[in-house]
């Protein structure tokens, strides 16, 4: 388990971290987001013992050395190369220095350069191919092997949803295996489908931490998904609504102010009658994200 | 890069071989004279640089005109006295010159016997001269040419190595600087290993170097003397060669390995410093600077080895390499005085790295503005 217990840091007058603690128990993912500058990076950098900061970070019991790092896959939020080397000779050079013999890696790269459809033989020059395949090699690196603990800064960037897809399948493997994953995004469609949990950071300080539904649900079921060929203006007479948004023909999203009006706006609508969608939900994390990011600008 | 002086040589001799190749007609002289007999003495005493083709004034000077001929000798036998006019469009040189005077000198003595009539006795009575002998001590000479030689080769070595490699050195390590490998390379292994295997890796690049120029250089050896010419020279010089080789293989050559390592680390130390890769080459001056400095400093002391500055900076890093060895050479410097050096030196190397590599990670996660010297300062606090 990496345990993260209360660590802060200052560029000069900026707080970048303050007081930040989460654990990433073993076999789960934890999605850190915020906005750009909230800390992400910061924080990984202090994992990686990048920089100095305050506070205590421990890995599997004990503080994080360099004694650990074999056990590490660190995907850096810029993607880098050596760019004169070809994929082999580069995917060997990283794994080497995670102490894996090269006759040990060799025999797994065609294996998966296929997996993640790499568009080159493992003799190709990385210099040679394009920014998402070089992206792609990188991510081969930071897997291949096998580490306990994967830190991921903005995997997603860049990757087209098929190559999204091919890493998703890659990180839920890790966890089936028993790592802990650690990774930062903006995109919060990847978070809600991967994260066990999340760390919400802004200006350096966690707003928002838990499992996904633990979040949601801290901001009550305030939003009621329906199909109705109600009008827009009839639903907003409804008792609690506050706002309505259309979504597509005859479908709708009610948001309410007081999630107990649920049933009465149920009763409202169907009449006793069936109707096709009904859903009372708390908001998605792309709403709390904005609401959140919201908040510090008031 | 390696190979360039090799090719810089053989460019070099080509050059001055098909220079030599083209110009040696028109150095070449003719002999030209009435009397058959004096002209083939001449010209079985004197066969290089002589045309034997030409045998009249008209073609010499036709020769002469088209640049094909340096100039013209002629020999003439008026009665009892020999002459020689040579015409030409400089003057003779001194070799041609004491050539021609030495053929007439003996063809007159020649004649004068044959006109006086002399006995062989009165011939060899007369034929005596004076002797001139210089008496050299054969040995002080050689050592002092080796002492000499040896001094220059070494220090013309540290020098050129350190001049190239330092600005290499520091422009390989600033390359990685700001790059996002760099934070890959340091999740997989500390700084210092990093850092003390990439100087390593320089420094087996630098050997790589000097070993190519030792065997290009045996190579080279082993051509020349197949040449008779040079082979007699490095026989009649062996003492100075064995004197060479001896002051090159021995405790100096350590002397200069380890001084192109504390270089070879200064220049590293200056690479992770600059703000972009682009300074790197201005990173590489104050190594390149300081290496001058002992270069230019050790030469006037060269004949002066007593002076209290050579002492102390043959115990002094970055410029005992070229202070101990001047003192090793010229057998100024006891065992205990160069042990001493030695250990201070690797001491030195060993505080240093320690000192970059744990300032190394650091300098090369930073992507900020700060100069050099606010690194310095800031590197010297945090550490």
């Amino acid at each position: 388990m990496l345990s993260i217990q209360h660590i802060s840091k200052a560029f000069g007058p900026v707080k970048a971290l303050n007081d930040v603690s989460f654990d990433v128990p073993n076999g789960q993912i934890m999605g850190l987001i915020g906005q750009n500058g909230a800390g992400k990076s910061t924080t990984f950098h202090s994992i990686l013992n990048f920089i100095d900061y305050g506070g205590r970070i421990q890995w599997q019991g004990h503080t994080l050395s360099a004694a650990d790092f074999d056990h590490i896959g660190y995907l850096p939020e810029e993607r880098s190369l050596m760019t004169k080397l070809t994929i082999e000779q580069q995917i060997i050079y990283l794994a080497r220095l995670k102490g894996q013999p090269a006759k040990v890696i060799r025999p797994q790269i065609d294996d998966w350069l296929e997996r993640f459809a790499v568009k080159g033989t493992r003799k190709s020059k990385i210099n040679d191919l394009s920014k998402g395949n070089q992206q792609k090699v990188q991510l081969i690196c930071t897997l291949i092997h096998q580490p306990d603990l994967l830190i991921l800064d903005e995997p997603f960037s860049g990757l087209d949803p098929v190559n999204a897809d091919l890493l998703k399948q890659a990180v839920l493997a890790a966890k089936d295996r028993g790592a802990a994953i650690i990774f930062s995004s903006h995109d919060m469609e990847h978070v809600t489908a991967l994260c066990d949990q999340l760390v919400m950071l802004r200006k350096g300080d966690v707003v928002l931490h838990g499992s996904l539904d633990d979040v949601r649900d801290q901001f009550g079921k305030t939003e009621l998904f329906v199909t109705t060929d109600w009008s827009t203006e009839r639903l907003q007479t409804l008792p609690g609504v506050g706002r309505v948004t259309a979504r597509h023909q005859h479908r709708y999203v009610l948001h309410l102010t007081d999630a107990s009006a649920g049933p009465a706006i149920f009763d409202a609508l169907t009449q006793g009658h069936y109707i096709e969608e009904f859903s009372q939900q708390p908001p998605t994390l792309d709403e709390i994200f904005r609401l959140k990011v919201g908040e510090a600008h008031v | 890069m390696v190979l360039g002086p090799f090719l810089m040589i053989a460019l070099t001799v080509g050059i001055s071989y098909i220079s030599a190749n083209s110009s040696s007609s028109s150095r070449q002289v003719a002999v030209i004279s009435d009397s058959a007999v004096l002209r083939k003495s001449y010209l079985q005493q004197h066969k290089s640089g002589i045309n034997s083709k030409i045998t009249t004034t008209a073609k010499a000077k036709k020769a002469m005109k088209a640049n094909h001929l340096a100039g013209y000798l002629t020999l003439e036998a008026s009665g009892a006295q020999l002459r020689g006019d040579y015409h030409g469009s400089t003057a003779m040189n001194s070799g041609l010159k004491a050539q021609v005077q030495n053929f007439l000198v003996q063809y007159q003595q020649l004649k004068n016997y044959q006109t006086a009539k002399l006995t062989p006795k009165q011939q060899r009575a007369l034929a005596q001269t004076p002797v001139l002998k210089q008496h050299i001590a054969a040995k002080t000479g050689t050592s002092n040419s080796v002492k000499l030689i040896s001094f220059w080769v070494l220090i013309t070595m540290i020098y050129i190595i350190l001049i190239t490699y330092s600005s290499i050195t520091a422009q390989e390590i600033a390359s990685d600087k700001g790059t996002k490998i760099m934070e890959i390379i340091f999740s997989s292994t500390t700084a210092i290993s990093y850092f003390v295997g990439k100087v390593m890796g320089i420094l087996l690049v630098i050997v790589t170097q000097i070993v190519i120029y030792i065997l290009g250089g045996w190579l080279g050896y082993t051509i020349a003397m197949q040449n008779s010419g040079i082979k007699k020279l490095v026989l009649a010089n062996q003492d100075l060669v064995k004197g060479i080789f001896h002051n090159l293989f021995n405790l100096n050559l350590l002397y200069v390995l380890l001084g192109v390592v504390i270089y070879t680390i200064l220049a590293a130390y200056s690479g992770a410093l600059v703000a972009k890769a682009e300074d790197a080459s201005k990173a590489a001056q104050p190594v390149v600077m300081l290496s001058m400095a002992g270069f230019f400093i050790a030469i006037p002391f060269q004949n002066n080895l007593d002076a209290v500055i050579v002492k102390i900076l043959s115990y002094v890093p970055f410029f005992s390499s070229y202070f101990m060895p001047m003192r090793i050479i010229n057998g100024t410097a006891g065992w205990g005085e160069q042990i001493g050096s030695l250990v201070i030196l690797l001491a030195a190397i060993g505080l240093f790295a320690l000192y970059i590599g744990r300032q190394y990670q650091r300098l090369m996660l930073q992507t900020d503005s700060e100069s050099i010297w606010q690194h310095l300062i800031h590197s010297k606090r945090r550490s």
